[in-house]
This record gives C-alpha cells, structure tokens and sequence, in this order.
C-alpha cells in the first residue's frame, strides 16, 4: 500500500451510542432542508420546478441515512466482524463514505435473495420475548437479525439515494422552435464523500424530442453522469457537454453541495467555524452546522462554430464571474455559499463575526421547524 | 469472469463439506459425553479423524486465499482502465499524424465519457461474495466452539466430582484395613466355637463390603479415565476450532482493509486523471498531467507489491501456524499415551496392593 493511506480522514464508529447519536443528528439534519430549500424558492435563487427536484433528492438522501442507520444499529454490540463499522469522512464531509453507498447498493442487489430467508418481523420479535422470559438474557442475536431485516426491507422499498443518481428530465415548453428541457440528477462525490445535485437547463434543436431519441439520451445520460467529478469546474462540464452534443445547448447549470456537516463532537475542522462550535458548546443535537455551496454558471450569448466541410453549430459563451471575487476562478458565475445551524452556534457565529461570514447566507432552525435567514 | 464464479462454487462446496465434517466430529464429541453419562461402552474420536478435518480447512483456506488473490485480476482490469486514460488509442495516434488538435479533442471526448463506477461496483460485489463466505465459516466455527466449551465445563465439574467420591471410597477403604486385620487376629486367637463363629460371620460381612468398594471404586476409577479422555480430546477440538476461527478472522481483515484502500485509491487515482486532463489552463494540463501519471504508476506498482507480499507473508504465517498446531496435537497425542500407560501402572499398582494381603 502507498505510504500516504488515502483512508487516512475516514473515521469509524466504534461505539453503539455514538453511531445511534450520529444517525440520529442526520435525521434532524435531514428533517430541516425542505424547508431550508423552500427559503431558497421564495428568495427566487432556485424556480419551483428545481425546488421540487432538490426536495426529491433531499427525501431520498434522509431515506438513505435511514437505511445506514439499521443496517449499523447494533455496531459493537455483536460478536465478528459483519456489518463491520459506518466509516464516515470527518475532515471537510462529516458525511458516510462513499464505499459505505457502494455497499449498500451490494446489499441492495442482494437483498431480494436475503429476504425470504429471514424470518418476519412478527416471528423475530416473538423468538425475543421467548429468549428474555425463557432465558432471562438479552437477546443480541436476535435483534441484529431484526436490523438486517429491516434494513433489506427498507433497500426493497426503494427511493434511495445511490451514490449515482440517473439524470431524469422535465419538459419545459417551446421557445422559437427550440425545446426546453430541464435536466437534474445527483451523485455521491467520492472524493469530498458529499451528496451533490447538478440542476440543467438545456435547448434542443435536435429532430426527436431528447428523451424520445434513442441514440442521444443514454449518450446524454452516460456523459453526465461520467461528468459529475466535484473536481471538474462547471465551466469545463458544460463546454465539454456542449461541445459533445451539437444540437444540445446547455443555458444554465447548477450545482448545489449539500455540505460538509460540521459538527464539535465527530468531524475535525480548523476553520472560524471549528471555533464556532466549540466555544458554542451546545447541547447534545444542536452542536452542528451544514454548509452548502450553489454553484451557478450561465450562457451569455452564443457563437456559430463550424463542424467539419458543410455543417455549423451553435457554441455556447457562459459568463464567468466578472471581478474574480473569491479570489481564485472559480469558473461559474456565481457562487454562493450558506450555511444552516441551530440557534446557539448562531449566536456564537454572529457574536465573533469571523471574517469570511459576511457573505455567508446564514439559516438559522429551531424547534418546531422554523427557519429564520440572515445575511450578516 | 466465469473464472472467478466457478471458484467460488468450489469454494463453498469445500466450505460446506468442511463444516458437515467440522460438526460431525462436534456430534460425536457430544455423543461421546451422552454415552459417557449413560454409562455405555466410550465412542473414540481418534486423532485420525481431527487430522483429516484439518487438512481439509487447511485446503478449503488456501482456496479461499487463491480467491481473494484472484480479485488481482480484477484490479488488473483497473490498471488497463488507466493506460487507456493515460494513453492514445490506435486510432487517436492515426489522426494524429494528420491533425493533431482533431486527436486531441477526440481523447478529451474519451476521457469525458469515461467512468470507472461500475468496476468499483464489481470490486465490492465480488469481495461482498467472500466475506459472506468466510463469514459464515465463521459464524459455524464459533457456534461449534460454544457447544464444545459448553460440554466440556460441565465435563469438569462432573470428573472433579468423580475424582473427589473417588478419593473418600479410597479412605474409607483404607479404614476398612485395620478393622479385617484386627478382626482376622481375633478370628485366630479365639477359642471358644461359638464366639468364633460370630466373628467370621463378622469378617465375612465386612469382606463382602470391602469387595463391593473396591468393585465401586474400579467403576469410578473407569469412569473417571474415560472422562479424562474425553476432556483431553475435547480441548484439543476446541483449539483448534479457535484456530480455525483466528485465521477466518485474518482472511476477512485483510479482504475487507484492501478492498476498502482499493476502492479509495482507484477512485482517486482515475478522478485526478480525468480532471487533470480537462481543466482549462492548458499549460498547467501538461504538469498535473504528468506529475499525477508518475504518482498514479508509484502507487499502481505500490499498491501491486505490497499486497502480493502481504498476502504471501500471510500464507506463510499461516503455514507457520498449521505446522505449530500440529506439533501441539502430536504433543498432545504423545502426552495422552504417556499419561494412559502412567496412569494404567498406578491402577496396577493400586490393585495389586489390595489383592497382595
């Protein structure tokens, strides 16, 4: 193996408590976004059909951590080495691993075979009392074969998210001839370990309408796909996409990072925020923050390139921004940053006023579900 | 890779073969207990049969070993991946030699389109399949250690219960001694017919009682060995069912760490190529470009040797460990003799001292 173990920020969760704790603050995680992400639709920085593709995802993603959490529900309390341990990225994610998504698709292309194996729901939970009344001892075994049950269940029922998600599409309407395609889909980042959503607006000037054509939706659908690298700017993504497909033109593409979690007590950060949340110390559930990017890159005017002896085909010029605010390019036309946190290290953030925040739009959620926005 | 399924059906056919054997001598291990409290003729468990079971995991191991070695072939996969990511295709150097800007954007239309997602998919399916085989060699192993142990404890308390009646019959015979002696003395001083006569009745009384304790004490003495037995053999069935065990866990560790720094790797080493091939400065294309080549072989070769080596330290431990656990059990065998042939002389002993009066 290398001398630098690439592994290196992947922490596992040894202990039961601690790995119940991390779920279940991604469950109140989770619970808050669609509301987050309907501020973000009243603000106009996403339209209503791209706040319902984001909620889908958003929904998905919960259902997933859900899964997770069966699956490791009885983590160091059983004997051998299966489930193992949820590994999760503590430095710049605070998220599972990507390996931990790959598994769980495994599990999910096995579970159709594991299901009928196991016994029900019903019958388990019968064995149990038997075992507590009968033998007085607690019934580990029996309640790890409960979570694998229910985890596969869950795999069955569907509606996760995989660590890649296939593009899906929306018709728009007509525009001179042109049809108007809306295009999302989402993938799980391996190297920022992030669940990350591409949004696209695309015209077709092609015969058969994009999802009808047989021979350029899977091609459109692969591109993408292979295409979704965090690393890649969204400049180089579309150009390449516009570049690939002739009668494809692509207008505005975004993409949103749904993170890193930051969080006092499992992820390392060395950032003001680190420093947020620590001087925060807040109680149990509310020692956290998410962060998310959007990312957004528009098409300012278009040019006619010519393609081989006779053809010619539209070429899109995206804007870039302007005056370079964020110090390196970044090459998207804009990028904003937010950050999502509970009331406590709000106060802290505003408090301390580390530089770097002002621009940061700041949600602040407390109990009952309510969002409050901030911009200083 | 119809290579790597047939394998694996071979490889759980002797994974279920050797836990059919593995639990058939656990059955007859507690077989031998039920007789053994039922009183009926001892069941052996020779040495023969333990030998037999351990070459045959011996065996279904080094298959298992090969199998987690054949995933190279899958990782050799990966590397082709990535000279394909580094280099130009036949058809690419064609164009080349006429238009070299046309080559170029055709390999960046390659690279855009190219994924490495569904091999790593494949790699974990594949490795997925392993674990859960050694897993439930596992599972078994453990389970049939726990009903060994279970037995064996509860074989224990009832040889020290044995060997403790055994030791009062023993005392009490000896307190037995004087009393016939004494009884005899007076049987050859006595004069009077009739007094003698009720002495002899007495000396017969307490013969026939001393006759039944020594018969009493050659049951339990009988017992008491066999139970011996039993325990000396069940020890060793549970070391090695320990063992058994331990080099189950080590395959699965090694399995899971690799699989693991594998698909991280790959994943970063393909990821840095794609993006190093696209980003938009051309100039600085060449540098991250050749730099992340250099540092992708290192590592490609790092990752190739390291594991080859580990694996055959591994394979070498373990041989270690097998030869290890075979000299504990000849020297377990040959310490079972020497203990029965010690043990028949003090019996001798112990019986002609009896009978010598």
């Amino acid at each position: 193996m290398p001398h630098t173990t690439l592994a290196q920020d992947h922490e596992e969760l040894y202990d039961p408590l601690a790995a119940r704790r991390y779920f279940a603050k991604f469950d109140r995680i989770t619970g808050h976004l669609p509301r987050v992400a309907g501020m973000l639709e009243s603000d106009r920085l996403l339209a209503r059909h791209e706040l319902r593709a984001l909620a889908a995802y958003v929904a998905t993603l919960g259902r997933t951590f859900r899964a997770l959490s069966l699956k490791y529900l009885m983590t160091g309390r059983t004997a051998g080495p299966l489930p193992g341990r949820m590994a999760f990225d503590r430095h710049e994610s605070g998220f599972p691993v990507f390996r931990e998504l790959l598994f769980m698709a495994n599990d999910a292309q096995n579970a159709a075979q594991h299901l009928p194996g196991l016994p029900s729901e019903q019958e388990l939970k019968d064995q149990m009392i038997r075992q507590i009344l009968g033998e007085l001892s607690v019934p580990t075994r029996l309640q790890f074969s409960l979570s694998q049950r229910l985890y596969y269940e869950a795999l069955g029922a569907g509606g996760l998210f995989w660590a890649r998600n296939d593009p899906l599409f929306l018709w728009l309407g007509e525009d001179g001839g042109r049809r108007r395609w809306f295009l999302h889909w989402a993938v799980y980042d391996s190297q920022t370990n992030l669940p990350v959503i591409y949004l696209m607006e695309l015209e077709d000037t092609g015969r058969t309408p994009l999802p009808r054509d047989s021979r350029r939706w899977p091609q459109v659908q692969a591109h993408l796909m292979s295409q979704s690298l965090a690393g890649l700017k969204l400049v180089t993504v579309a150009t390449g996409f516009d570049k690939d497909f002739d009668d494809l033109h692509p207008k505005v593409l975004k993409r949103l990072h749904l993170g890193p979690m930051y969080s006092a007590s499992f992820t390392l950060q060395s950032g003001p925020l680190g420093k947020v949340l620590a001087e925060a110390a807040a109680p149990e559930g509310e020692d956290w923050a998410l962060a998310w990017t959007l990312e957004e890159l528009e098409a300012s005017d278009t040019v006619t390139e010519r393609t081989g002896w006779f053809g010619s085909t539209e070429r899109q010029v995206f804007a870039l921004d302007p005056f370079g605010q964020h110090g390196p390019e970044t090459g998207a036309t804009r990028t904003r940053r937010m950050v999502i946190l509970p009331k406590r290290p709000y106060q802290v953030l505003a408090d301390r006023a580390p530089p770097g925040f002002a621009q940061v739009r700041k949600f602040v959620v407390g109990a009952g579900g309510q969002v409050v926005s901030y911009r200083q | 890779m119809a290579d790597f399924d047939a394998q694996i059906r071979k490889s759980q056919e002797q994974v279920a073969e050797a836990q059919s054997r593995i639990s058939s001598i656990t059955s007859r291990v507690e077989a031998a207990r039920a007789r053994i409290s039922e009183g009926g003729p001892e069941i052996d468990i020779e040495n023969a049969t333990l030998q037999d079971v351990h070459e045959h995991t011996e065996l279904m191991n080094a298959n298992i070993a090969e199998l987690i070695m054949g995933l190279d072939d899958v990782t050799a996969a990966f590397s082709r991946d990535f000279d394909e990511m580094r280099n130009k295709t036949g058809m690419e150097r064609l164009v080349g030699f006429f238009a070299r800007g046309k080559a170029e954007s055709m390999r960046q239309e390659r690279m855009r389109t190219a994924s490495i997602d569904d091999k790593l998919q494949d790699l974990i399916g594949k490795s997925d399949v392993i674990v859960k085989l050694l897993q439930g060699q596992l599972d078994m192993l453990n389970d049939q250690k726990a009903r060994v142990e279970g037995n064996l404890t509860s074989t224990l308390t009832e040889r020290e219960d044995t060997v403790a009646g055994l030791e009062s019959l023993r005392a009490e015979i000896q307190a037995m001694d004087p009393k016939i002696i004494e009884l005899e003395n007076r049987i050859a001083v006595e004069q009077d017919a009739a007094a003698r006569t009720r002495l002899e009745t007495e000396l017969a009384e307490l013969n026939t009682r001393h006759n039944a304790m020594v018969q009493d004490e050659q049951v339990r003495l009988a017992k008491s060995q066999t139970l011996e037995r039993y325990i000396e053999k069940g020890k060793t069935w549970v070391d090695s069912l320990q063992n058994q065990a331990a080099t189950q866990m080590v395959l699965i560790n090694k399995l899971r760490t690799d699989t693991n720094q594998r698909v991280v790797l790959y994943d970063a080493l393909s990821k840095s190529l794609k993006t190093a091939q696209q980003q938009d400065v051309a100039h600085r294309i060449n540098e991250i470009g050749v730099q992340t080549d250099k540092e992708a072989q290192a590592a490609m070769a790092a990752i190739g040797t390291a594991t080859n080596q580990r694996m055959a330290e591994m394979m070498e431990a373990h041989e270690d460990h097998m030869v290890f656990a075979r000299k504990v059990l000849e020297q377990k065998a040959r310490a079972d003799e020497r203990f029965a042939r010690r043990f028949a002389a003090i019996v001798e002993k112990h019986d002609s001292n009896l009978y010598g009066q």
